[in-house]
């Protein structure tokens, strides 16, 4: 898995952190209320059932008296249900004869034994406290008092300390996201930066004044590019020079030596053997000044425009005295790439070079389109390429193993290492395996880029 | 009319060059410098003109477009230099075809041979071609901007009867060096130059063409 990114990260360490600290306060302070509360409110209810409790006591202490009369005398409101146990027997007002089921007996047995009691029950579904006080070895005295208010009072306080830890969270996030954001922006000033660089704009600078902080960073920076700058433009001007140093001889050379071959005839055998000689021989350092100067400027980025490609090919074989029926176009393919269209030319020139002169002329230039790539392939019915030599072959001055019977080519080298150069200008790669049934297959594969 | 005119500084090359072009058949001499060149142009005109691009004094560039500026002869740069930003730039001065150091004498005799065959042919006769108030008559060799002639070179003018005679329809790269230059492969650089040229004599915004249309990866067309 690929690891999230600084800001991704950043964002969510500040969010964890907001997140423990947020619900740890709320769980707390959550508790510590609610237990003051309850303790509170129980403790009134055990002063208002005492209070009952005295009432009652008085009121049984007449001579014959009516029981639900006296609980009637009860002040007790609509939160408070008062009901009297005397000789097994459970007295309650009207309203109030449901309450008895909800004493607990745990309680009841504890208040029988002469120990008054507290209890939180649920009556009703709903939370509330029986409070039991003993009055006599026979009677005894509940009041259940209802918890309702609290408990809404405890579900709000839950619901608002949620939604402050929640928000807690969230403003964590966000102050992390931010955070990271300006914290990374003189970075991503620099990554701008250094993608328009890399895209061909030489201009591109980073402004020292915009970050202090980092002004050791941008200055080096800078001083990177400028380098790099002086360095790329001192490189192509000796490329001109050399071009145009090596070019001039060799056009007199070229002229001289049509004047001499022409006469070849009135020369006697060895001068004309000589000026053969001299004929090929100019003919391959032209190739090779030619090679050199593109391997030089090959690591330019690619200038892509829509390309014909099947006709490119097609030109291509013709120019090489090829049939241009050798072009097979491989189904699905599109007819237009976006590609370089010159060095696409190269790559298709050098491969057929490549193919007449190593490996017995060329089978089939493919070209065809798998997933993500542009795929151009040119078989040969040569002996192929020794595995060994599969990954040097696109290297410099690399000829394979079959060398020896090369002695009389003109080939420089370098077609197969342009070949490379040109396919990664466009992002792309070059590779050779062996072709189903002898001979070897070039295949430059190029991403596709979406017109 | 004399032969070939070579204005070349490198006295080997220049040397070399005539002899192989003598070789060739053809009437060659040969001039040091733009200003030699050009007085030799103007006393006893040549019938193509081969140049230099890197000449002491007056250079390849002004030379160029002092000959164009004194009339159409075919002119053939061959330079040691291969920038685009060169070629681009010879070709907008109004060379006709740039050829890169060292070319091949057979190449190089070929393409002499092209452009005085097109330098002498005459374009077909056809009746003038109307697209809205551009004129073109062939015969004549004259084209007609909303009346007015418009001065265009003779690879231009061939170019635009080359378009002008399948109105509408996209002629490839390619296809125009074949029919225009006659050349079998080329460098498509010449085509947009000159497509580029043209554009600025009949267009009114040679930015934003309405007539010679550009076709993404097809090629040129006229619209009518």
């Amino acid at each position: 898995m690929r690891r999230a990114g600084l800001r991704t990260r950043v964002t969510a360490g500040f969010a964890a952190g907001a997140l423990a600290l947020s619900t740890g306060m709320a769980v707390v302070s959550y508790q510590l209320i609610r237990r003051s509360l309850l303790v509170e409110r129980e403790s009134a209810a055990v002063r208002a059932a005492y209070y009952d409790a005295t009432i009652v006591r008085a009121g049984l202490a007449t001579g014959q008296p009516d029981i639900v009369d006296v609980l009637r005398t009860l002040d007790t409101g609509d939160k408070r249900r008062a009901v009297l146990y005397r000789d097994g027997g459970w007295y309650a007002r009207n309203a109030d004869v449901g309450v008895t089921t909800a004493v607990p007996n745990g309680l009841m047995r504890l208040v029988e034994r002469g120990i008054p009691g507290i209890q939180r029950v649920r009556f009703d579904g709903r939370p509330a406290v029986v409070v039991g006080v003993p009055l006599s070895d026979s009677t005894a005295f509940y009041e259940v008092d209802s918890l309702r208010e609290l408990d809404h009072t405890l579900r709000v306080l839950a619901i608002v300390l949620a939604i402050v830890a929640g928000t807690t969270i969230a403003a964590g996030a966000g102050l992390g996201s931010y955070a990271a954001r300006y914290v990374l922006r003189p970075l991503m000033s620099v990554a701008a930066a250094a993608e328009n660089i890399a895209s061909g704009n030489l201009a591109a600078r980073l402004d020292p004044a915009v970050e202090p902080d980092l002004a050791r960073l941008t200055s080096s920076f800078n001083d990177m590019v400028d380098q790099l700058f002086e360095r790329l433009e001192r490189d192509r001007r000796f490329a001109a020079d050399v071009s145009h140093e090596l070019r001039s001889p060799l056009q007199t050379f070229a002229a001289a030596i049509s004047v001499l071959t022409r006469r070849q005839d009135c020369l006697d055998s060895r001068t004309a053997t000589a000026v053969g000689l001299i004929a090929q021989e100019a003919d391959r350092f032209q190739v090779l000044v030619n090679d050199l100067l593109e391997l030089a400027r090959s690591d330019q980025p690619a200038s892509r425009e829509p390309v014909d490609v099947a006709d490119l090919a097609r030109q291509v074989c013709r120019s090489r005295g090829l049939a241009a029926e050798l072009v097979k176009l491989e189904e699905p393919v599109e007819p237009t790439w976006h590609v370089d269209q010159y060095r696409i030319r190269q790559i298709l020139g050098n491969l057929l070079d490549n193919a007449i002169r190593y490996g017995g002329g060329p089978t089939a230039v493919r070209l065809a389109q798998r997933a993500a790539v542009h795929i151009i392939e040119v078989d040969d019915e040569g002996p192929g390429v020794d595995p060994q030599d599969q990954k040097t072959i696109f290297d410099r001055f690399v000829r394979g193993r079959a060398a020896g019977s090369r002695g009389g080519g003109n080939g420089t080298g370098l077609g197969l290492a342009l070949v490379a150069q040109y396919a990664v200008a466009h992002g792309g790669r070059a590779l050779v395996e062996d072709r189903p049934g002898g001979g070897a297959r070039f295949r430059v594969e190029l991403p596709r880029i979406p017109s | 009319m004399a032969g070939v005119l070579v204005i070349e500084d490198d006295d080997r090359i220049r040397l070399s060059l005539i002899l192989a072009l003598e070789d060739e058949g053809y009437e060659a001499r040969g001039a040091a410098t733009a200003e030699d060149g050009l007085a030799a142009q103007h006393k006893d005109p040549a019938s193509v003109v081969l140049v230099d691009l890197m000449l002491p004094g007056v250079d390849g560039f002004d030379c160029i477009r002092e000959l164009r500026r004194e009339g159409d002869v075919p002119i053939v740069v061959v330079s040691a230099r291969d920038d685009t930003h060169d070629i681009v730039a010879a070709l907008e001065a109004g060379a006709d075809d740039y050829l890169v150091k060292p070319v091949a004498v057979k190449e190089l005799s070929a393409r002499l041979r092209a452009l005085r065959r097109r330098a002498r042919m005459t374009t077909p006769a056809v009746a003038t071609l109307v697209f809205g108030d551009l004129e073109i008559q062939p015969e004549a060799g004259e084209i007609r901007l909303d009346g007015r002639p418009v001065a265009v070179t003779r690879t231009e003018f061939r170019l635009l009867c080359e378009l002008a005679q399948h109105p509408g329809q996209v002629l490839s790269r390619q296809q125009l060096l074949k029919r225009v230059w006659e050349y079998d492969f080329g460098d498509e650089r010449l085509v947009d130059v000159h497509v580029g040229r043209l554009r600025q004599k009949i267009e009114e915004d040679s930015g934003k063409p309405r007539r010679l249309i550009t076709v993404r990866g097809m090629g040129y067309k006229l619209q009518r």
